[in-house]
């Protein structure tokens, strides 16, 4: 629910541009995707066919639960093609959504991060939870 | 994953290896010993597959490059070998195949063999993959001893960034300590994660590597166990190299099936084949606990 003190505010003003943005191709494998993670230093990759359209989203959570569930060999886990263990299809948004509609959704599906499409489902950025939240207390106090 | 079938041109058309056909033998003596002998064994193999209804590949090598022993017999060499494999397709009419141990043997091989196989020692090495996959034929790679199933995934991205993607990916055992293999059936779902179909190498499995000193021993006795064990745990293809006088075949003696023997392994595997060809149609994939 946006409010009035932020309405000024869309997830365009505050999301993570593609330089920063953690990307990877379906068949990335597991461990150059952690590499890429640990670079960007966030906890997830959107993954992008040749269009960079969005076929999927892998997180630190994903991972976790990877390890404690599959048994398999690291060595073999870290071969594998990041698709192979990514959620397809994720939650996305698009850049013009307000920010406290945003943060709305990131709490209701207990996530961190939203990948940001346009209407053709190309990404185009991402939207993490602390610069969501920065921009929301900013718009509150003013404070740009 | 998807399901990727091979194609491999024959004189008079093609055979198909992959998931949801029939099983496809790929076999002949380890080293092309003469034209002779050659043809003799492929007009035996040839015998065996008419009666069984099995498609088949012929193989044998030009160059034996991994030998134990300098004084070990090396092969005829590329111009004479891939001469006689080019006889051997044109007169028993059955598509030919050989490995290559040197990136630059690469396109004179793939203009005559119908597929091109990669040594085991040598299925990482990128130069090899490039060589393989430019000829622009169905590449058989051999997972190398050394290396894990899951491991081969790279090998072949390799030879898919190189515009190649009709690989056959073959298990010929996984060294247990020194001089010995063992087959890890693991192998065959595992590689199969690639997508390409996959193949079990009855013969070199039961290799001990340079157990005799300066040569290999094997341990042929236990070809039809594996060789069920493989077909029952899912394969497309099966290769063997067989040999009408093995104490006296110029490579691989202690490995290589007798002829005589080729007809009642085969026949089992395919047997074996066909019923899981049946389970999967009656029970589905092998699709329990899926990650």
């Amino acid at each position: 629910m946006s409010t009035q003190s932020d309405k000024s505010h869309t997830v365009a003003d505050v999301m993570l541009t593609m330089n920063a943005c953690p990307l990877a191709d379906e068949r990335t494998i597991l461990k150059e995707v952690l590499e890429a993670m640990d670079k960007h230093r966030l906890g997830v990759v959107c993954i992008v066919d040749q269009d960079m359209h969005l076929t999927g989203i892998l997180t630190e959570g994903d991972v976790r639960r990877k390890l404690l569930r599959v048994q398999k060999p690291l060595a073999a886990l870290l071969a594998d093609d990041v698709i192979t263990h990514a959620v397809k299809s994720p939650i996305s948004i698009t850049a013009d959504v307000q920010l406290m509609d945003a943060l709305d959704l990131m709490g209701e599906k207990k996530i961190w991060d939203l990948p940001v499409v346009d209407a053709d489902m190309k990404v185009v950025g991402l939207l993490h939870l602390h610069q969501a939240i920065r921009g929301v207390l900013q718009s509150k106090t003013g404070n740009d | 994953m998807s399901n990727k079938t091979i194609s491999v041109k024959t004189p008079d058309g093609q055979i198909k290896i992959g998931r949801g056909n029939d099983l496809v033998l790929i076999a002949g003596p380890c080293a092309i010993e003469s034209r002779d002998h050659s043809m003799r064994m492929g007009e035996l193999i040839a015998r065996v597959c008419a009666k069984l209804g099995v498609l088949w590949i012929f193989k044998a090598c030009y160059d034996k490059d991994c030998r134990s022993s300098p004084s070990s017999f090396h092969g005829l060499g590329i111009d004479d070998g891939l001469r006689i494999l080019g006889d051997v397709r044109s007169e028993i009419g059955v598509p030919v195949t050989s490995d290559f141990s040197d990136p630059s043997w690469g396109e004179a091989t793939g203009e005559v063999c119908d597929m091109v196989q990669i040594p085991a020692y040598l299925c990482r090495q990128t130069s090899m993959l490039r060589a393989a996959a430019v000829t622009g034929k169905p590449v058989h790679l051999k997972k190398g001893q050394f290396m894990s199933p899951w491991n081969m995934k790279n090998s072949c991205r390799k030879l898919e960034a190189f515009g190649n993607d009709q690989i056959l990916l073959t298990d010929r055992g996984t060294f247990f300590g020194y001089n010995m293999l063992v087959n890890d059936m693991r192998c065959f779902p595992i590689m199969q994660e690639t997508g390409h179909p996959v193949c079990y190498d009855a013969t070199h499995s039961i290799q001990l590597p340079t157990s005799m000193g300066n040569i290999s021993g094997g341990q042929r006795e236990f070809i039809p166990h594996l060789t069920r064990a493989a077909a029952a745990c899912g394969i497309e293809a099966l290769f063997m190299e067989v040999h009408d006088d093995p104490p006296n075949a110029m490579s691989d003696a202690n490995t290589v099936l007798d002829i005589q023997y080729l007809e009642v392994v085969l026949a089992q595997a395919k047997a074996m084949h066909d019923m899981r060809q049946e389970l999967r149609a009656k029970w589905g994939e092998d699709n329990v606990h899926p990650e």
